[in-house]
């Protein structure tokens, strides 16, 4: 069962005032929330870490959660700040195809997660700018690579992943 | 609700680690913001002494309204950096930008004073002018020493933002805070010296504060 925006916040709450069993339960539906939230726009060989580095700042930030506003916008902000932080993290390693299912679709709070999602992020991207982080950060390319892949040059690779992940790190709090 | 996964020893190594904590709520952040300028207004006091005169009714109603623009960009600036120390996906800072845009008039006003003034001097060369703005810069250091605390026990996502919003607060109340003391209450002066500070503290915020507040 996927918890509720009312439970979460409420365990967000219990566990603000030191409950461990509330925290035990939240950490472990959050758990499941990012690994449905990052599926698509992280390759399946970094998800684990990255969901454990979110749970490490919701656990080190957990004060900065306002009992008097909803949980789940917040706990979306710090995953999309870690994932932009990510991102921009150079890596390579052993890939696997991305897994081609929509987090979006399998939860029961579709339209909020949609609000949320980080698909609605690189709609405020150009093209090739999505293209290039796709390529290089995601799916784990070389520049040269992924040049070959979409056709633009090297150069343009490295100057689109720049500008897009500059302008990711300032969109991290936009819902539209 | 049912926890169908396998035990994650990172979970039962927070939850172990967990103590309670007080929530960081806006409320919280704002009473340290007026505290800081409240501490700076009695510094000010002290060292260069508050223009009772306007207060008498001596000031020129230009004074207020700069004073107040000042003030509006102060607190709008303020509520947006003390807000971004908690992140939320659908936050929005627009306040300050259009507090920013009213101020702008103040320059413009100067500009338009001076241009339509045969007999006007040129403001850049205001005796007072440079000292304004300086010693408006300095007292906009206790409120932005108070902001980059905050947001360094917070969790800011959007740090140019936060870091600009930080800088425009501290300049804009530090600039009503050594304003008050300062009796020359001519559209050149106020639009130009009183609110260089302002442009001047959200630049360097936007530089200097992002890497202060990166987590």
């Amino acid at each position: 069962m996927i918890a509720d925006e009312p439970s979460l916040s409420r365990l967000m709450a219990l566990s603000q005032r030191g409950d461990r069993q509330a925290y035990r339960a939240l950490l472990s539906e959050c758990q499941g929330w990012l690994e449905r939230y990052f599926r698509r726009r992280v390759a399946p060989a970094q998800l684990d870490d990255l969901v454990q580095e979110v749970l490490m700042a919701l656990h080190a930030k957990r004060a900065t959660w306002d009992p008097g506003r909803p949980f789940l916008p917040w706990l979306a902000a710090i995953a999309r700040y870690r994932w932009v932080d990510h991102l921009r993290r150079l890596y390579r390693g052993e890939e696997d195809e991305l897994a081609d299912h929509d987090a979006a679709e399998d939860s029961e709070e579709d339209a909020v997660l949609a609000r949320m999602s980080l698909e609605r992020l690189f709609v405020h991207l150009p093209g090739k700018q999505v293209q290039a982080i796709e390529l290089v950060k995601i799916e784990g390319l070389s520049i040269t690579e992924a040049s070959h892949r979409c056709g633009q040059s090297e150069s343009a690779v490295k100057v689109n992943i720049h500008r897009g992940l500059k302008r990711l790190a300032a969109l991290v709090e936009k819902a539209e | 609700m049912t926890m169908n996964r396998l035990p994650n020893p990172l979970i039962d190594a927070l939850a172990d680690d967990l103590a309670p904590v007080r929530p960081m709520t806006a409320r919280a952040g704002l009473a340290w913001v007026a505290a800081a300028l409240a501490a700076t207004l009695v510094a000010v006091e002290l060292l260069h002494g508050l223009w009772h005169g306007a207060f008498a009714g001596e000031a020129d109603p230009l004074f207020w309204i700069a004073n107040g623009l000042l003030l509006l960009l102060g607190a709008a600036s303020a509520a947006s950096a003390v807000r971004m120390a908690g992140p939320r996906v659908g936050n929005r800072h627009e306040a300050p930008r259009w507090a920013l845009a009213a101020v702008a008039v103040l320059p413009l006003a100067a500009l338009a004073t001076v241009l339509s003034d045969a007999g006007a001097g040129s403001p850049l060369h205001d005796p007072y002018g440079v000292k304004c703005a300086l010693a408006s810069l300095a007292a906009a250091g206790l409120t932005a020493v108070v902001l980059v605390a905050w947001l360094r026990r917070g969790a800011p996502v959007s740090l140019a933002a936060a870091g600009f919003h930080t800088g425009l607060a501290a300049g804009a109340l530090g600039s009503v805070a050594y304003g008050l003391s300062c009796p020359i209450d001519e559209a050149a002066h106020l639009g130009i010296w009183h609110v260089l500070p302002v442009f001047v503290a959200g630049l360097a915020g936007r530089w200097l504060v992002p890497p202060l507040v990166r987590w």
